[in-house]
């Protein structure tokens, strides 16, 4: 029988780590003012969404007021959340409700 | 990818002034704030990064507020020079209407970086506007307020923009 690298067991212990910690969210709000076209450009341009899932999500802030845009660690979330307000988005971090 | 193309913008030298003129009063509103807390306008260019959580908010806007506050400085400073250098705007010498190179159409190229400055300068000063401007909805609109059409109008810019720059069909 193989067994398993010390370095493994290390990757699957902090793999089962984080799925015992709730993960940090980006969401972006909507707001009246950063236009349809624009948010869908940001979501491509920033995360690199092609464009049918860019405009899913802007659509989906634009009309359930706000989506979830990213998943992870606090301080992904919390580089994301700059980004956004760097372009103007109103983007906040929460933790993933349970 | 797009990213790389270069737009073209095509605008009077009137409009591209105007553009300036806002651009300008951006700049001057930046230099001169002393933060978030003193402006709801500069306070809408950094919102509350957590809404539960007034503490982490504020730890969070500490760190982020001077840099991104500088990038829309930037962003300014690009947007001028693209008008300057492209559009021969001068933007220390009035407009006179009478002019008729005012109404000459110019071509202002943006290349991939200038693109990026220019839209979120546009929306970032349609930020600023629509704080001054009280807009709370969608809906918002008073024909009779001046204000509503720069609003609008740089609106309609950004999109054209927006759509150059990201036509990939």
């Amino acid at each position: 029988m193989m067994r398993a690298t010390p370095e493994i067991d290390e990757q699957v212990g902090s793999r089962r780590r984080e799925q015992t910690m709730p993960p940090w969210q980006t969401v972006v709000w909507n707001d009246p003012v950063n236009l349809m076209s624009y948010v869908t450009h940001v979501f491509r341009e920033y995360f690199g969404f092609d464009r049918p899932h860019a405009e899913r999500l802007m659509l989906a802030v634009h009309h359930e007021g706000h989506a979830v845009v990213s998943e992870g660690a606090r301080e992904q979330m919390e580089l994301h959340v700059q980004a956004m307000h760097d372009y103007g988005l109103w983007a906040t971090i929460r933790k993933a409700p349970q | 990818m797009s990213e790389r193309r270069v737009v073209v913008l095509e605008v009077t030298r009137m409009e591209a002034a105007h553009i300036a003129g806002l651009v300008t009063q951006f700049a001057e509103l930046l230099d001169g704030t002393e933060g978030s807390g003193s402006d709801p306008a500069i306070a809408r260019l950094v919102p509350d990064a957590y809404r539960d959580d007034a503490e982490a908010a504020q730890e969070f806007r500490d760190v982020t507020e001077g840099d991104l506050l500088e990038r829309r400085r930037q962003d300014a400073g690009a947007v001028l020079t693209s008008l300057h250098e492209q559009a021969a705007i001068d933007t220390t010498v009035e407009v006179d209407v009478s002019d008729d190179a005012m109404m000459e159409v110019v071509a202002v190229r943006l290349d991939a970086d200038a693109l990026q400055a220019w839209l979120r300068c546009l929306a970032a000063i349609r930020l600023v506007l629509s704080t001054r401007l009280g807009i709370r909805s969608e809906d918002d609109h008073n024909p009779e307020d001046p204000r509503f059409g720069v609003y609008e109008w740089l609106g309609y810019r950004l999109d054209g923009l927006v759509r150059a720059a990201s036509s990939d069909d």
